[in-house]
């Protein structure tokens, strides 16, 4: 340590190279800091729960061919009851849209009477789902408070023109939300409307279609409610019994175009099992991680090369020097410690300008997308970790550096 | 001062052995002034390398100060060095990174020296070679003998003992080498030892001592009754 002073004078004589590690250095810390938070916050929500029971389910995508509207009421009563007669499966529902689907609707909820003019923002954002006495049991969800729709509150409705002023399901995040004195079964929810609904039941969680950012601030908030939509277009839901799965996976598609042929299951994406769901839901979050992880991995790997190849070169230069050195009494200790503390210096300097560096594209990537602010713990983790990483890779041509024999000082070049 | 017994240094390459020291003997005193000469090729730089501990040799004994060198590990010597003996090499080896005042400074840094000390010593070494002026400059700003001199600032800094000078004066014209032959005359009257290897036969016999090296060995130029005399000189003062 008492060598600074002449190594910052030395460093002086050699900017170009010194600026171009320490440069690098910043920006790598930069860099990956903001990845590496990225990562976090695109992988957090990967094992969020939905709410769903998700083993022994299927989802089946159903679009009529040559029926619409109140048409399509019977085609799909008849699908239901074949599908809930079927042996190996427990039980089947109808609804509009499901968690992790990735599109579904979306809607303010409130406590008191929505305002038409939008003035003032709702208590709560919400999805709906529309679906009927069947779905608590299809869905595994549970039920901690209220009770479950009655047959006869359940109706078909035209999604374009409805009044929601009936008894509703919420999850628990939602019922909190709206009365977060605990009190909310038997009380009003206003979605979207000057008429309410009431809520009835209460579910422990049940997550919306979506799993952007975006809709990060409701993830839990939704709402059941006893309608059946009618239109050309529907998904299924199938409980299968325990150990059915395989089986029940060819066997519902076989049994719906048996039951009815003028219809088009998709061959991509018509019949998935929840784990596929699932899967396909985080693939470009999990995607993107990867690719970021990567990035990460290879600019570390460029930086540690960057380091080792210019003190490397800075050895090879600096031969005669490092022998005089030793001739006027360094040890090899000495010298080893000279790099290691030179390289410690431009790692600060870049370091530094990183730690800054990192900041301010976090605030930029902030105002311009949906992104939350850096922890400053990454930030700290980042400067350690590089700080290491330039020992690190200074090692090997230090201990080479070390073992220039004093002779050299004597050698003409 | 400086002992050496049988000494040998072979060089082994893939195909040859080269035999740069055979069968060596020199006994330097404390206090004297020798002028080392001989041929190109004969061994004087390989003597003065072991002599100065920048080296280790083949076979033979070497005491420096009394010390049996070959048992001396790598960080003993490095401290033998720092602190004893004082190098003046033929092509300066100032480091150029570092100005004057810096490169002087290298070896105090090394000994751990306090800075207050350190920056006298330093000014001292700076003013007796008279480049106290020079301290901010650069090498690369400086002539050949300004350059020589800072080096033995450099040198002197430390007090050595024992001062090794290898061709001091061989990359210098001829008023920059009595310059320098001035400098290390002064600083041997100071009670410095000064091993100094040279081509220049009017230096040489500005030396107390002449040794004349070749193939290896040290050879007898019948110096001998100059060299008891002078020695007999020293002893009277
Ligand atoms: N590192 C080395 N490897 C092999 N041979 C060497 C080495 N250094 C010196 N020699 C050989 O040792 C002999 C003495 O060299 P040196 O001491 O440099 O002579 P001088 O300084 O008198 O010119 C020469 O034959 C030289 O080629
Ligand atoms: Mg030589």
């Amino acid at each position: 340590m008492m060598q600074i002073k002449p190594i910052l004078a030395a460093l002086k004589r050699h900017k170009a190279g010194t600026v171009l590690i320490a440069l690098q250095i910043a920006l790598t810390l930069a860099i990956v800091c903001n990845a590496l938070f990225i990562i976090r916050q695109r992988t957090e929500h990967l094992s969020r729960p939905t709410g769903l029971t998700e083993s022994n389910l299927l989802a089946v995508s159903n679009r009529w061919v040559g029926a619409d509207g109140k048409a399509t009421e019977s085609l799909t009563e008849t699908d239901l009851a074949a599908l809930r007669q079927q042996a190996g499966v427990a039980d089947a529902t109808m609804i509009n849209s499901y968690p992790l689907r990735g599109g579904g609707w979306s809607l303010g909820a409130d406590t008191k009477p929505s305002d038409k003019d939008n003035v003032r923002r709702p208590t709560a954002q919400t999805t709906l789902y529309f679906t009927d006495e069947h779905a608590l049991s299809t869905m595994g969800l549970k039920l901690v408070g209220g009770r479950n729709f009655r047959p006869e509150e359940v109706r078909w409705v035209d999604p374009r023109d409805f009044e929601t002023n009936v008894p509703v399901i919420v999850s628990q995040a939602l019922a909190t939300k709206l009365y977060p004195d605990g009190h909310a079964l038997g009380k009003p929810v206003y979605l979207s409307s000057t008429k309410p609904a009431t809520i009835i039941g209460i579910v422990e969680r049940l997550q919306v279609p979506w799993t952007g950012n975006w809709a990060a601030n409701f993830a839990e908030n939704s709402v059941l409610l006893p309608f059946l939509l009618q239109g050309n277009f529907g998904n299924y839901l199938v409980r299968t019994r325990p150990g059915e799965m395989a089986r029940m996976t060819k066997a519902v598609p076989a049994l719906l175009f048996k039951t009815n042929r003028m219809r088009v299951i998709p061959e991509e994406r018509g019949v998935r099992t929840f784990a596929e769901v699932r899967e396909q839901a985080y693939k470009s979050d999990r995607g993107m991680a990867i690719l970021m992880g990567v990035v990460c991995a290879v600019l570390l790997a460029i930086t540690a090369a960057g380091i080792v190849g210019l003190t490397s070169f800075w050895v090879g230069q600096r031969r005669k020097q490092i022998g005089v050195r030793r001739a006027l009494g360094a040890t090899r200790h000495d010298i080893l410690s000279y790099f290691l503390t030179e390289n410690l210096l431009i790692g600060a300097g870049g370091v530094i300008v990183g730690a800054a560096l990192a900041i301010g594209m976090n605030l930029w990537l902030v105002s311009h997308f949906e992104m939350e602010r850096l922890s400053l713990a990454y930030v700290a983790v980042g400067v350690i970790a590089l700080l290491l990483l330039g020992q690190g890779a200074v090692l090997a041509p230090a201990m080479k550096a070390s073992r220039v024999p004093p002779v050299e000082a004597t050698r003409s070049v | 001062m400086l002992k050496m017994t049988h000494l040998s240094k072979v060089y082994r390459t893939e195909v040859v052995e080269t035999y740069a020291l055979r069968d060596f003997n020199i006994d330097v005193k404390e206090g004297e002034f020798v002028a080392v000469t001989g041929p190109s090729g004969s061994g004087k730089t390989t003597f003065l390398t072991i002599a100065g501990l920048l080296e280790t040799f083949t076979g033979g004994h070497y005491h420096l100060d009394g010390i049996e060198v070959s048992q001396l590990n790598d960080n003993a010597r490095s401290k033998i060095r720092n602190e004893k003996i004082g190098f003046i090499f033929q092509a300066f080896n100032l480091i150029p990174d570092l100005n004057v005042y810096d490169n002087v400074e290298v070896p105090l840094r090394y000994r751990g020296m306090k800075g207050a000390e350190r920056k006298q010593r330093i000014m001292d070494a700076l003013e007796r070679v008279g480049l106290a002026s020079r301290a901010k400059h650069y090498p690369a700003e400086l002539s050949g003998g300004q350059q020589q001199r800072v080096a033995i600032a450099r040198a002197l800094a430390g007090s050595p003992r024992l001062l090794l000078a290898d061709e001091p004066t061989g990359n210098l014209d001829t008023q920059m080498a009595r310059g320098v032959m001035e400098l290390l005359e002064e600083i041997h009257r100071e009670g410095a030892t000064i091993v100094m290897v040279t081509h220049d036969p009017e230096l040489a016999a500005r030396a107390q001592r002449n040794v004349h090296i070749i193939d290896g060995q040290v050879v007898d130029l019948s110096e001998e009754p100059r060299f008891h005399a002078q020695n007999a000189r020293v002893a009277d003062a």
